[in-house]
């Protein structure tokens, strides 16, 4: 029987525009030592540290984790795509779980360029390449930018399937930013309209500029420890983690012609099944959720995958208002990545970060009342994706 | 999540709760969890006595079912000692019920101040001392719910309840206010007309009544408002015997009276029925929105001012409705002649603006474009047309200015659509100048020439309003003219000129004019300025009607028949020049202010341009010889002449319209032998309009005449089935193809260089076909499954065309244009449609790749399919 983690500590800082940033190793040392502040716990007592970041050079972790201490610990740099941060946790958990280590920091930082995402070696096979012949056979290569012409074609996929409406997407962001107003931290916490994201220059059918997020820099972390641990620290009525499972992709991702199998909906819903029998709590029973709204089209799809509506059924789970405040479940309370902003590396802490306080209860304006059981979803194209479900008893 | 609602830890309120509604109120909340101060003064409905019996029974109920409260025997009016009795037993307090009330019913004449009085302290002043006392502990803690309880006699009235409906609808707005000022603090304040059988009601309403307006059935609306899940506020809703329902404003889209005028009475009156219709209405719901139309009034409110004669509001920027009109050659002539032109019946140059036969090509004088255009304005001002606004009459105004401007050069015969708008309107003072300008379009709706008619109107100036532009413009420099031109009008010009079309009297009748102060009838302004043109004309552009572009004058003064013109000439620019015309023997300068615009290069049609070197360089100089169809109809003569029997099978005669370049062609396969002629026929079987380029490409074969008919390029006029037998068409353009050497032998057009080739050649459109093929598939039926009653919209692009596929009906209709409200809309490229038609991509595909943008019912789309097979 694997040992129970807890999330003691959290942090993140203010999430900002490419060029706008601190250098990466400012931003994860100042989210590092949040985090540490938060749980109450000095640098000596981590034991391990597991640093995500997509763009950068090798050990760029150490330069990071250095600024808060030089201990001689194990810093494993972690690189898994958007799901990098949520990677990062998960080897945290992992390691408390195996009782290898009572304490561990999960970091993740980002340093983004302006622009749609792009490759940054061209001399040698882009790991995404078996996704993009996927793409090139159903539906050919346009000029927008790669990600949303993957995920745009999904959500065509979707709307072809259930006939659903272009707003429907809209409707998502008019949500995350609606979400984001409350949101301290969030890059994009201006509200829009619907109007105003309907009339957005169009990325890629059925996605406008305002259904895309956007480059973002950044950093956030977690304290993760044991059972043990956290009573040692006065911490017993932690957030701890119920369950939580890694995917990456399957058979389907190529064999079937499928958009939304492309880009990762058989590896979500295989985790997130794997989640709830781990917990033995249902997508009913989750109160408050963030999810991988890297785009509109997924946020919709990913509806589905968690199982938080029946497959179809997403449209009149958006319009009626169910995936927020009032409704059935809240998602993205932060905002989401549309909103918060995407910086890779460390969305699934900034994400992580974001359930803690709510299920803390100290979310302010945008906390989710009485939230008892959250779920967590990040997702790279490449691929892997993790969800991990959080609760407080 | 389906839970139950609680409201633990909250403390709550209810201010006569001892009996009625009060009572269900607060045993519902304390069934749910929360800690209830009962409060009952344990009066009389009609606001006498005091008891503890009924606040203490309350108590004494909710301990018995486990819950906890206290009872509280102040009455309202000390609403601070309840809210204080409250912090005392529970330590805060979070949802207020205002419920306590009294009744007073009397007539209004029999009610006493007292009556009145007493009802406003129970319900209003209450209802203020026990909210305000509570407001600051939930502004404090960031939450609070407030309930007022109002009446459908606020809202609606009721006899005998003249103080109560004061009082009741007054609560409804204390609560929208405290609703505006405590969101923010997330305290929620909403209020309630409750039908409920009470101690209040019970002595008014029948049993079977009362039976169903049972209390029970008003506080779960009022637990749920108070409730922390719940968000609403500032809501009013009537609820009672099962049903429960919000009320809002509605306000009549309503009248919107111009500040810029006296508001009156009888405009009150005149708009009352708009006042009060709501079938356009809005549904305010705040200060902001029930401003709204003011806001929206209040730059139009304002105005451009206006006096007895000239709304300027009203009349500006109004069009009238278009008028047509037509000219021929003879009109032309008569023009010319009417303003000076062929003096000298020798001079050709002159010559081919008076004579239809003329050997250089007739032509019409530019300044003909004046003629049909003023003549429209008349008539339709003689016709009981007039601008809103505009309230002066004939005898005021004055011809002040003219502008004309030709757009296409003026054809030798044409139908013209006038369309006339009040452009300005300016204010000079004591006087007006008001400008009308007339647009006149062929019958393709290209525009021909654009003038605008200044009239000067005496007296109905100084409003105050825009004085329009003061600068003078079109002076005559210091300088020397660079050419002057005399010219003696006949005596009897006035008479001619008139058949043009202005007929006032003023210009023939000598009493008529002697009575507008006038020696003798004085010639039109317009004939003046017909000279002047010319002299314009002659003096710097070599007699060429095709070099002119516009002409502005201003009428200074009035000129006699028989009297000298001299118009002075400066050229300020390669197309520029300014003029000034006197008259001679008075030395009075009649048209002042006046410049005329060249073109730099003689204006012709666009398609024309290619062609024109090669008019200049010395060919052949008939109208159409840039027509690249000339080749295919000598073509079609020699084939006629060598197919005798066609004229046998075919009994039809032909008319040809032909656009870019214009021209016109009449194939006779009626009578004789058969013809071909260059021109329109009198009369034909049928007869095509269409472009030059796609009758070359039709009789080619690169087009077809089904699709050009369905993409709308191709009008045919007549008898379209008669166009079925021109299929020999195509035989006649290979024929001449195969001999290229004798076709072209016979076109006068041979030397000139090739025929100008249009820029790009536009696409083919495929959809026509597709869709026409379609409409047949859906004749032989059986009709697409899915589709019953959808009504498909196409939206067809590169090249544009739309066509309606409407299975309203079985089996299902084709036809081309737009549907009014169609179930799904589809746009996708002409050539993706064909890719869709030949089964290359499935509909699911397209979509995927985006060839297919669909809106509406999208998966009506899934049955795209019937496009399959169709190309």
């Amino acid at each position: 029987m694997s040992r129970r983690a807890y999330v003691i500590g959290v942090g993140m800082i203010k999430f900002a525009k490419p060029g706008a940033s601190e250098d990466y190793w400012e931003m994860g040392s100042k989210a590092a030592k949040a985090a540490l502040a938060d749980a109450g716990v000095p640098y000596a007592d981590v034991e391990q540290a597991m640093v995500g970041y997509v763009y950068g050079e090798s050990t760029c972790g150490q330069r990071a984790v250095y600024e808060v201490g030089l201990t001689g610990i194990p810093v494993v740099n972690v690189n898994n795509n958007c799901s990098t941060g949520s990677t990062a946790l998960w080897l945290a958990r992992q390691a408390i779980a195996g009782g290898e280590a009572e304490c561990v920091l999960a970091l993740g930082f980002e340093k983004m360029e302006k622009g749609a995402l792009g490759s940054k070696y061209n001399d040698r096979a882009i790991p995404v390449e078996k996704h993009a012949g996927v793409m090139a056979k159903v539906q050919g290569f346009t000029s927008a930018p790669a990600a949303a012409q993957m995920f745009g074609g999904a959500g065509r996929e979707y709307m072809w399937k259930y006939g659903t409406k272009r707003e429907t997407f809209g409707k998502i962001s008019e949500k995350a930013r609606r979400h984001a107003a409350n949101n301290p931290y969030a890059l994009f916490a201006e509200p829009l309209t619907l109007d105003e994201i309907m009339a957005a220059p169009e990325v890629f059918d059925p996605l406008t500029r305002y259904q895309c997020c956007p480059p973002t820099c950044g950093a956030a972390a977690a304290i993760v420890c044991s059972e043990d641990f956290a009573k040692k620290h006065g911490k017993a009525g932690a957030v701890y983690i119920a369950a939580q499972a890694m995917t990456t992709d399957y058979a389907s991702t190529f064999a079937e012609d499928s958009m939304m199998k492309m880009v990762g909906y058989d590896m979500t819903a295989n985790a997130a099944r794997r989640v709830y029998e781990q917990a033995g709590v249902g997508p009913a029973d989750v109160d408050v959720v963030e999810l991988h709204d890297c785009f509109t089209a997924n946020e919709l799809i990913t509806y589905e995958g968690l199982g938080l509506c029946p497959e179809g059924g997403a449209e009149k789970f958006i319009w009626e208002g169910q995936n927020t405040y009032g409704g059935k479940v809240v998602t993205n309370p932060s905002g989401g990545l549309l909103s918060k902003g995407h910086p890779l590396g460390a969305t699934g802490l900034a994400q992580c970060t974001e359930l803690v306080w709510q299920l803390r209860g100290q979310a302010e304006k945008r906390q989710v009342k009485g939230a008892k059981v959250a779920l967590q979803h990040n997702l790279g194209l490449g691929g892997a994706c993790v969800v991990t479900m959080y609760r407080r008893d | 999540m389906a839970e139950e609602l609680r409201f633990e830890g909250k403390v709550a309120i209810v201010t006569g709760a001892g009996g009625g509604l009060g009572r269900a109120h607060a045993l519902l909340l304390a069934s749910r969890g929360a800690k209830l101060v009962v409060n009952d003064l344990g009066g009389g409905r009609h606001g006498g006595g005091k008891s503890s019996a009924a606040a203490d029974q309350v108590v004494t109920d909710i301990k018995a079912a486990g819950g906890e409260a206290v009872a509280n025997y102040d009455s309202v009016e000390d609403g601070a000692k309840i809210v204080q009795n409250a912090l005392d037993a529970f330590g805060r307090v979070d949802i207020v019920v205002n419920n306590a009330g009294v009744l007073r019913d009397q007539s209004f004449r029999k009610m006493t101040e007292e009556d009145w009085e007493v009802i406003y302290r129970v319900h209003v002043l209450g209802g203020f001392r026990v909210t305000h006392a509570a407001w600051p502990h939930l502004i404090e803690q960031g939450y609070g719910r407030v309930i007022m309880t109002a009446s459908a006699a606020g809202i609606y009235g009721n006899f005998g309840q003249a103080n109560y409906a004061m009082a009741k609808l007054g609560l409804v707005g204390f609560a929208q206010t405290l609703a505006l000022e405590g969101k923010k603090k997330n305290v929620l304040v909403n209020a309630i007309a409750p039908l409920a059988g009470s101690r209040l009601t019970e002595t008014v309403m029948p049993k079977e009544l009362l039976d169903v307006l049972k209390p029970e059935l008003v506080s779960p609306l009022v637990a749920w408002l108070c409730h922390e899940r719940c968000e609403e506020t500032g809501g009013l809703f009537e609820v009672g015997g099962g049903f429960v329902g919000k009320l809002r404003w509605e306000r009549a889209e309503g009248q919107s009276f111009r500040l810029s005028r006296p508001m009156t009475i009888e405009g009150v009156a005149k708009a009352f029925p708009t006042i009060v219709d709501f079938s356009r209405s809005t549904h305010p719901t705040d200060l902001t929105q029930s401003m709204g139309p003011v806001l929206a009034n209040l730059p139009t409110a304002k105005g451009k001012g206006g006096n007895d004669f000239i709304d300027v509001d009203l009349a500006l920027g109004h069009e009238l409705t278009p008028e047509p009109s037509s000219y021929d050659e003879r009109d032309l002539a008569l023009y010319a002649l009417a303003v000076g032109a062929a003096k000298d019946p020798l001079d050709p140059s002159q010559l081919k603006y008076v004579y239809e036969m003329a050997g250089e090509g007739f032509s019409a004088l530019p300044t003909y474009g004046v003629i049909p255009a003023v003549n429209a304005l008349v008539k339709m001002t003689a016709s009981g047309q007039q601008a809103p606004g505009i309230h002066y009459g004939f005898e005021r105004v004055l011809h002040g200015e003219q502008y004309l401007e030709i757009k296409r050069p003026l054809p030798t015969a044409a139908k013209l659509t006038h369309k006339a708008k009040i452009k300005d309107i300016f204010d000079k003072g004591k006087n007006a100048l008001v400008v009308t300008a007339i647009t006149s379009f062929d019958e393709k709706g290209r525009e021909v020439v654009y003038n605008e008619v200044t009239t000067f109107v005496r007296g109905a100036g100084g409003w105050g309003g825009d004085r329009g532009p003061v600068q003078d413009v079109n002076v005559p420099p210091e300088r020397a003219p660079d050419a002057v031109f005399e010219e003696k009008i006949p005596a009897n010009a006035a008479l001619l000129y008139r058949l043009t079309g202005d007929i006032n009297p003023l210009h023939a009748d000598p009493a008529f004019a002697k009575n507008f102060g006038f020696q003798r009838p004085i010639l039109h302004g317009l004939c003046t300025f017909g000279y002047a043109a010319r002299h314009v004309l002659e003096a710097f552009a070599g007699g060429d009607a095709r070099l002119f572009k516009s002409i502005k004058v201003r009428f200074a003064d009035s000129v006699f028949p028989g009297e000298t013109l001299k118009t002075e000439m400066w050229r300020e620019s390669k197309t520029r020049v300014v003029l000034r015309t006197s008259v001679v023997e008075r030395s009075k300068v009649c048209l002042s202010n006046a410049a005329v615009e060249l073109f730099d290069e003689p204006l012709v049609p666009r398609a024309d341009k290619a062609a024109a070197p090669a008019a200049a360089a010395g060919a052949p100089a008939a109208a159409s010889a840039a027509s690249p169809s000339r080749e295919v109809f000598a073509a079609i003569t020699a084939y006629v002449a060598a197919h005798p029997e066609l004229v046998g099978k075919t009994q039809s005669l032909f008319g040809f319209q032909l656009s870019e370049p214009d021209s016109a062609w009449t194939l006779d396969l009626a009578t004789g032998a058969g013809s071909v002629t260059e021109g329109a026929p009198g009369k034909s079987d049928a007869t095509f309009v269409m472009a030059d380029a796609d009758f070359l490409a039709m009789v080619r074969g690169e087009a077809d005449a089904q699709k050009l008919y369905f993409g709308g390029k191709l009008k045919i006029k007549g008898n379209m089935m008669a166009a079925q037998k021109l299929s020999f068409l195509r035989d006649a353009a290979k024929e001449a193809q195969g001999k290229p050497a004798a076709a072209t032998a016979a076109a006068p057009a041979a030397a000139a260089p090739p025929a100008p080739k249009a820029d790009k050649p536009a696409p083919k459109a495929v959809a026509p076909a597709i869709f026409g093929a379609l409409e047949k598939r859906l004749a032989a039926g059986p009709a697409p499954a899915g589709v019953e009653g959808a009504v498909f919209q196409f939206t067809v692009t590169e090249p544009d065309a739309s066509f309606v596929v409407d299975f309203s009906k079985a089996p299902g209709a084709v036809r081309s244009g737009k549907a009014d409200a169609p179930t799904v809309t589809v746009r996708v490229t002409d050539a993706d449609l064909v890719s869709l038609a030949k089964s290359e991509v499935t509909p699911a595909q397209a979509f995927q790749q985006g060839k297919i943008r669909v809106t509406g019912q999208s998966l009506l789309a899934h049955a795209l399919g019937f496009l399959a097979g169709l190309a």
